[in-house]
């Protein structure tokens, strides 16, 4: 017997996926070289000094830079101090929506710099920095107009308004507000702690490389951030915020993280041990399976739903007196009248009674059909008896 | 390639050495480990290529019957083969086991025995080997499937053959009647022999009698040599299942009775199978040939989704016989507007030949139309008592068209069918 494998060799197969594999391969280079062409274009952390993402900021930090600010970007809080630290004047960029900071670092920051410009702070901050300012609810307009004597203010005369509003809760405090939206709200609160002082700033729109260039926006930002030589750009990370427990890293041993790539490598493994199966199937064409008593049941349902009471009835009737005459032993033509007088006298029953039942009944009701129904059949029955009393018992 | 759940086993071992030593480097250590062992005993692995392959099994088997079917398995190849085998029958051959551990040294033969319990009829296959070789290891496993096409052809079961001996008995006993000589209708001529006493004096043949000196006496026998032609339909009304059985399949259990007994009785039968055009066609075959070659030809046929071309019917007739002959029509008669090919077709074959026409009915209609309980099983009941009458009213066309009609259910419908044959035979009608 000629025995020819079906399965090809591994170099049948190979050839045969060749232009596939070098396909997804074209694929997946051309992908990885438009992913690094554009960068990170999407997204990126908003309002960093190296993101050169519509979110990002790095427009103003690359303007301050030609204007001869020296604008460091720390990444940890400890290089925010000593950035602090080594300068005086030095102005502080803070950005942290997502309260990384705590208050003590917070306060420390605050002794450190002399200007601070924090952006939409969080209720902790407000709280450290400037406590008399409490937040207002978001602003949403497109242009606010200065509104004070601020020089950043004056300088950029309107804004995007788009951001948070902050009201001063202790009025005759050392503080201007500016960039107002109705019912003291204002975008721009500059409070002085004697020589030091604290920028809330509120318009997140007009920092961001999108909206930097409209209106007064870069004036504003380039007066805020530029007023001293010296530019700290803060935006603390997770790894900022202090926490007394250690982490989960530091508490597994060491051969955590090799267990389990094993562990994954097994269950892959484990999977095509059980999924591997042993030959193809083998097509078999089968019968499709029509029970014939299906046109019965359909044209029942349709008889149900649509009411055809009457209908039903009549098939009923014909077939009981079928096989009423033929117990009575009258002929296959005879006629209802003869099969009804026939019954009459097997059965006793009244002839105008049978002839209702067989004839000129008409049911209303669901109810009345299976009434009749019964009816016909006790007929059947009783005619049966009546021809053969000694067979009479119910089997 | 496949790999063995020891194989499995192997890499978790993994963990050992990296929980021990606990240095990352190990899960690289042991991947490399395990990759050169697997690559090792996936080498010392025979081929399956290199196998050859010979069935042994039997060309046909009734249906519900088991027959074993062998694989032999040559080792060609230039190591020894180790693992699993797959015998990749179709479902319904009904196979079993349908894999088996095989060890076939270099250059010995080793056979795998499988049972086949087929539970549909026709031609069942199997298409490929499928052969998985692990190394001396028992890690990692060579596998290919080999083409070793084979096919057994099952057989119609023929369940109604339980009638037959009694068939037999009443045509004998048809015999039996005419040994005392009454001459009339469905007898005929058979042969003159000596007078004795207690035969008929009216069959003296007066002519023999005076050659012979002697009073010669002639007998007569039952019509022999008379044609009988089957005709199964095998369009869409045949595929409908009753009672758990295509219609078609009661059709063919019908005619292998009718079959059998016929060619007992000496006549000739052809069988046709036809939708539109002949399916399976069983001429000019007698006694134990004749069904044999029919439960071969009926076999492979299923009803196809088309409705039966009647006009063409006659003419198939007469190309089977320009004698008169029996015609045997086994179809469905449930509704008028299905059966009116049928019926339009029906007097050009009565005017030539007796026709009977054969139906299967539902035993579950019957009972529906009993079953009175409430609103759904009312509803239920009148639409059986509709088919019912619909039927009756299929057969009394029938019946004037000058046919004869046999329904029964799909277990009486055989033995019905038979004793009609016996009736029309008796009556000398064929």
């Amino acid at each position: 017997m000629t025995a020819e494998p079906v399965t090809p060799t591994i170099r049948a197969a190979t050839r045969r996926s060749l232009f596939w594999v070098i396909a997804i391969a074209f694929a997946v280079i051309v992908a990885l070289i438009t992913l690094i062409a554009r960068g990170a274009a999407s997204g990126g952390t908003p309002f960093s000094a190296t993101n050169p993402a519509p979110a990002g900021s790095k427009a103003i930090a690359e303007v301050l830079k030609q204007q001869g600010v020296s604008v460091t970007v720390p990444s940890t809080f400890r290089a925010a101090e000593s950035g602090l630290r080594t300068a005086n004047p030095s102005t502080l960029f803070l950005v942290d929506p997502d309260g990384h900071l705590t208050e003590a670092r917070l306060r420390s920051l605050a002794r450190l710099a002399t200007h601070i410009v924090v952006l939409s702070p969080t209720f902790t901050q407000l709280k450290v920095l400037a406590p008399q300012v409490a937040a207002a609810g978001v602003v949403k307009k497109a242009s606010l107009p200065s509104g004070c004597e601020l020089r950043a203010a004056t300088n950029a005369r309107t804004v995007t308004g788009t951001g948070t509003g902050y009201r001063l809760m202790v009025p005759g405090t050392d503080a201007t507000a500016c960039f107002g939206s109705g019912k003291s709200v204002y975008s721009l609160i500059d409070v002085r702690f004697g020589n030091r002082s604290v920028t809330v700033l509120g318009t997140t729109d007009a920092l961001s490389n999108e909206h930097v260039s409209e209106r007064g926006n870069a004036a504003l930002a380039l007066t805020l951030l530029g007023d001293s030589d010296r530019l700290v750009w803060y935006l603390p990370t997770i790894d900022d915020s202090v926490s007394g427990a250690r982490s989960i890293a530091q508490l597994t041993p060491g051969w955590v993280g090799s267990v389990a790539a094993l562990l994954i490598l097994v269950a892959i493994a484990a999977a095509f041990w059980r999924g591997r199966r042993l030959g193809p199937l083998v097509v078999e064409n089968l019968p499709v399976v029509v029970r014939a008593s299906e046109t019965m049941e359909g044209r029942a349902r349709l008889y149900q739903k649509g009411g055809a009471r009457l209908h039903a009835l009549d098939s009923l009737r014909i077939g009981a007196i079928a096989r009423l005459g033929s117990i009575c032993g009258l002929p296959r033509l005879a006629t209802v009248d003869e099969v009804i007088a026939a019954v009459a006298a097997v059965t006793g029953r009244d002839a105008s009674a049978i002839r209702g039942l067989l004839v000129d009944a008409a049911p209303g009701t669901d109810r009345e059909l299976v009434r009749l129904s019964d009816a016909l059949l006790d007929l059947e029955k009783a005619a049966a008896r009546g021809i053969r009393p000694t067979q009479s018992q119910p089997t | 390639m496949a790999w063995s759940g020891w194989f499995v086993l192997l890499v978790a071992l993994g963990i050992l050495p990296i929980v021990l030593f606990d240095d990352p480097t190990w899960l690289f250590l042991w991947l490399i480990l395990v990759t050169v062992v697997g690559i090792v005993d996936l080498l010392l692995a025979g081929s399956p290529r290199r196998l050859a392959f010979e069935r042994r099994l039997p060309d046909r088997v009734r249906l519900g019957e088991t027959v074993s079917s062998e694989l032999l398995v040559t080792n060609a190849g230039r190591r020894r083969v180790r693992g699993i085998v797959r015998d990749g029958w179709q479902p319904s051959a009904g196979a079993r086991p349908t894999r088996a551990r095989i060890d076939v040294p270099v250059g010995e033969r080793r056979a795998m025995t499988t049972s086949l319990t087929p539970f549909r009829r026709g031609e069942r296959r199997a298409a490929e080997v499928t052969v998985r070789s692990f190394g001396p290891l028992g890690l990692l496993a060579r596998q290919a499937s080999i083409a070793v096409p084979g096919a057994i052809r099952v057989l119609p079961p023929f369940n109604s053959r339980k009638h037959l001996p009694s068939r037999l008995a009443r045509l004998r006993e048809l015999d039996g009647r005419t040994s005392v000589m009454i001459r009339g209708q469905g007898t005929e001529f058979d042969s003159l022999r000596e007078y004795v006493r207690g035969d008929d004096v009216r069959s003296i043949d007066w002519r023999a009698t005076a050659r012979r000196n002697d009073l010669v006496v002639r007998t007569w026998r039952p019509e022999r040599d008379r044609r009988v032609v089957i005709l199964i339909d095998s369009g869409r009304t045949s595929a409908a299942r009753i009672a758990n059985e295509p219609r078609i399949d009661t059709a063919f259990e019908a005619s292998l009775l009718l079959a059998a007994l016929a060619t007992r009785a000496g006549d000739r039968v052809d069988v046709v199978i036809y939708d539109r055009r002949v399916r399976a066609r069983v001429q000019g075959a007698v006694g134990a040939d004749l069904l044999s070659r029919m439960v071969n030809a009926m076999a492979p046929v299923e009803p196809e989704l088309i409705e039966v071309d009647w006009s063409r019917v006659p003419s198939l007739v007469r190309s089977v016989t320009s004698r008169h002959a029996l015609v045997v029509l086994l179809t469905s008669i449930d509704s008028a507007g299905g059966s009116r090919g049928l019926l339009g077709m029906l007097p050009q074959l009565t005017r030539k030949h007796t026709v009977v026409v054969s139906s299967v009915t539902d035993p579950s209609v019957l009972e529906a139309s009993r079953e009175r309980g409430d609103r759904d099983a009312v509803y239920r009941a009148a639409s059986a008592e509709r088919a019912i009458l619909d039927t009756a009213r299929v057969s009394a066309a029938i019946r004037q068209l000058g046919a004869d009609v046999v329904t029964g259910t799909p277990s009486d419908l055989p033995p019905a069918l038979a004793d009609r044959y016996i009736a029309l035979k008796a009556a000398g009608r064929l």
